[in-house]
């Protein structure tokens, strides 16, 4: 298993949190663009997953969320608790947690952005 | 020496109040980052979740969307807005600290042995991210109630 150097692991840590607070305020200013309620709708919501610049800006976000959340959570249960079998098994139940939770949203993105409804 | 694997006190550590009194804001502010964290966390799986019920034609979204649209739907939104400002300030802080910038400079430990990196400007920085958060969550509810 690849392992990599916690400051590297931190400076991703940092990456994915600027990131995300970048495309988080683009999604929430989406929100205020019309009536709050309104911009809610069913028709609105289908209309921007259809565009494919909005999809991905979804995606990237979804990526850089689940990166951040689940390496917070690691950082989290490492500082609780240590030993290499318990460490191992919260860095790969982390990664494993991660990547369910991308595969999942971008399932929800394609297929609504292919029109798969 | 056995070695020590653990936290001591565990989740009791975290939450025994006597530890933000005896520490400080600092102590209150590391509390929250985790306790946001985890809520941030646990929002956006369930985020995911709700908004994959998009496939599902729009009975089940507009359904879905109808748990939100509540009052207390309205006040988890706001507090999941606190948590989210609170988490961002926190951490934009800690960054800004760990690249060595507002924690002061080194120098000889003398009696009282006072921290130079737990200064006011850290404190100040704390005060003003919980002030920010409730100023969020009050435009966030005056949207969402409006």
């Amino acid at each position: 298993m690849m392992i990599l150097r916690e400051s590297i692991i931190m400076k991703i840590h940092y990456g994915t949190a600027i990131g995300a607070l970048f495309l988080t305020v683009i999604h929430i200013m989406m929100r205020l663009t019309q009536d709050f309620h309104e911009s809610l709708q069913y028709e609105n919501v289908i209309a921007n997953y259809e565009s494919v610049g909005y999809a991905i800006l979804l995606e990237l976000l979804l990526i850089l969320i689940s990166v951040h959340g689940f390496n917070g959570l690691r950082v989290i249960l490492l500082e609780m608790n240590q030993g290499p079998t318990y460490e191992k098994v919260v860095t790969i139940g982390c990664l494993a947690g991660m990547a369910a939770l991308i595969a999942y949203g971008s399932r929800t993105i394609i297929m609504t952005n292919m029109g798969m409804l | 020496m056995e070695r020590e694997t653990g936290a001591r006190e565990g989740l009791k550590g975290w939450l025994n109040p006597s530890k933000i009194g005896k520490f400080g804001i600092e102590r209150l502010a590391w509390l929250l980052m985790r306790l946001t964290g985890l809520g941030l966390l646990a929002y956006f799986i369930g985020h995911i979740y709700e908004t994959s019920h998009i496939l599902d034609g729009k009975a089940v979204w507009d359904k879905s969307l109808e748990m939100t649209q509540t009052t207390e739907g309205h006040l988890f939104l706001a507090l999941v807005i606190g948590m989210c400002v609170f988490h961002t300030g926190n951490g934009i802080r800690l960054m800004i600290a760990q690249m060595g910038y507002g924690i002061g400079k080194a120098e000889r430990p003398d009696y009282p042995y006072k921290p130079q990196s737990i200064n006011m400007k850290g404190k100040a920085c704390i005060y003003a991210t919980l002030g920010m958060a409730a100023l969020a969550m009050w435009y966030g509810m005056a949207v969402m109630f409006s």
